[in-house]
């Protein structure tokens, strides 16, 4: 199955151009009755360097809407270049400035348009529905989305995101019951104190997560902000 | 070395003297020819009623297409040169359905007005241009639809220029037919009220008698914004109740 060669023989080693690196972060988002939350820490990494101890990976497209993005630093950056553009290009055909579900249906297509060469990133665009609910949708690189009640992504979404399915989906406690809402029940206050909690055990264990934590609350009067700091080692 | 008044309408892109781009000013004069187009908005949603012009009892009169649907919730009626719109029916179709695929919502109904008035002006006489048109487009189009800011109706010309209104006639019976909408139009008209003033005023305009086959009508009703274009049972309802 598997061709052997001779150790004796010399073959050339190929030097290839990577194009791609991974530079860290974590993002956590949820969806509230009327609001939406979403964090990331503010470190940049590469290997065990740190580029950065500052660099929040959230990028506010809209007024009310808020995208987190990680993975190559590069690519989060023209993503969100490349989406500003199409929606300053939307409010002009339209009149109007893009609903939170219209940027998400966007950034899905724009993310699918490279599909044989994608942008290295993990995506959460959160904001409020049309009707003022909280929304919040998760992609992978190719585009490839869903609306959800909370997600964790990058460095430290494994660590996370179970601890979000037993925090705030109650997840295998107690009797089964089909979850139809889109929504937590909990107010903005806890969760933002779950948020801080979450990513001081996240940065205890992830190198590639740490120095600070910026939580963007998103309700119908517009995005407020919040710093909270963490292990900067 | 100056080119006489009357040649500043040989090229299709020469402003004349005056200012005036007289190949444009034509293809307006050509939807005077056409026949008779109606749209009335209403709190309720909008009607459009056009006549269809069946010269020969051996035309199929179902044929005769002066209504389409661009998308669920817009519809276009139209009068002049009706081979033209073609072009612009499939630009506006293409256009709503792009949006829905790139937004996940149903485009606004000036919006696809907007993207339809892109091409009117795209035309060119230049061999080695590639345009969509050799010269401007012989047609006029009613955009009636429902978006999420309610019934809209808006109006273009072969000159690219569109403007909304509450009531709008076109073609050959306009100038009647506008009059009479402003007589009869109030803002909080039924949808069912609207109709019947639509075909009373066709009826009116018309040069043939009236009947369920020689004219077309469709509605987009705010509730459910969907576009529904009568059957000829449906029209022969409205036309009883005149």
């Amino acid at each position: 199955m598997f061709e052997t060669r001779p150790s004796s023989v010399q073959h050339p080693t190929e030097h290839r151009f990577n194009p791609y690196e991974m530079n860290g972060g974590t993002i956590v988002g949820v969806a509230g009755e009327d609001f939406a939350v979403v964090a990331s820490d503010t470190r940049l990494s590469e290997g065990y360097s740190i580029l950065s101890r500052d660099n929040p990976h959230l990028y506010q497209v809209l007024p009310k809407t808020v995208m987190g993005s990680v993975g190559f630093h590069g690519d989060c950056i023209t993503f969100n270049k490349t989406l500003q553009i199409r929606l300053r290009m939307y409010e002009y055909e339209n009149n109007k400035k893009a609903s939170t579900p219209a940027v998400a249906q966007l950034v899905s297509t724009m993310l699918y348009s490279r599909r044989f060469f994608p942008y290295y990133v993990n995506t959460i665009i959160a904001g409020l529905t049309n009707d003022g609910q909280g929304c919040v949708y998760s992609y992978d690189p190719v585009g490839s989305y869903e609306r959800e009640v909370y997600r964790a992504g990058g460095s430290s979404a494994a660590l996370i995101q179970p601890l979000l399915d037993s925090q705030l989906g109650q997840k295998n406690q107690g009797s089964f019951e089909l979850n139809r809402s889109y929504t937590v029940k909990m107010s903005k206050e806890e969760v933002v104190a779950l948020v801080k909690d979450i990513y001081t055990s996240a940065t205890e264990r992830d190198i590639y997560t740490g120095d600070a934590v910026f939580i963007n609350v998103i309700t119908k009067d517009g995005v407020v902000t919040e710093h909270f700091k963490l292990r900067r080692d | 070395m100056f080119l006489t008044r009357s040649e500043y309408d040989h090229g299709v892109n020469t402003f004349s003297p005056e200012g005036r781009l007289f190949q444009v000013e034509y293809a307006i004069e050509a939807i005077k020819l056409g026949s008779t187009a109606i749209g009335i908005k209403t709190p309720e949603g909008v009607v459009l009623a056009v006549e269809k012009r069946v010269t020969s009892s051996l035309i199929i009169p179902s044929t005769i297409e002066k209504i389409v649907e661009i998308d669920s919730h817009i519809a276009c009626a139209m009068s002049g040169l009706i081979a033209d719109s073609k072009t612009l029916i499939d630009k506006a179709r293409v256009e709503a359905q792009n949006h829905w695929f790139n937004y996940d919502e149903k485009m606004s109904v000036e919006a696809v007005t907007q993207a339809v008035s892109d091409l009117a002006l795209a035309f060119s006489d230049q061999e080695d241009e590639v345009y969509a048109m050799s010269r401007p487009f012989g047609v006029a189009l009613l955009f009636a639809g429902v978006d999420e800011n309610g019934p809209h109706l808006f109006h273009l010309e072969p000159s690219g220029t569109f403007i909304e209104y509450e009531a709008k006639a076109i073609g050959s019976g306009s100038e009647g037919a506008q009059q009479n909408l402003q007589d009869i139009y109030h803002k909080n008209m039924t949808l069912k009220e609207a109709s019947k003033h639509a075909l009373s005023i066709l009826k009116q305009v018309m040069e043939e008698k009236l009947n369920a086959t020689n004219i077309e009508m469709c509605t987009i009703s705010a509730k459910e914004k969907l576009f529904h274009l009568f059957t000829k049972e449906e029209i022969e309802d409205v036309i009883k109740e005149m």
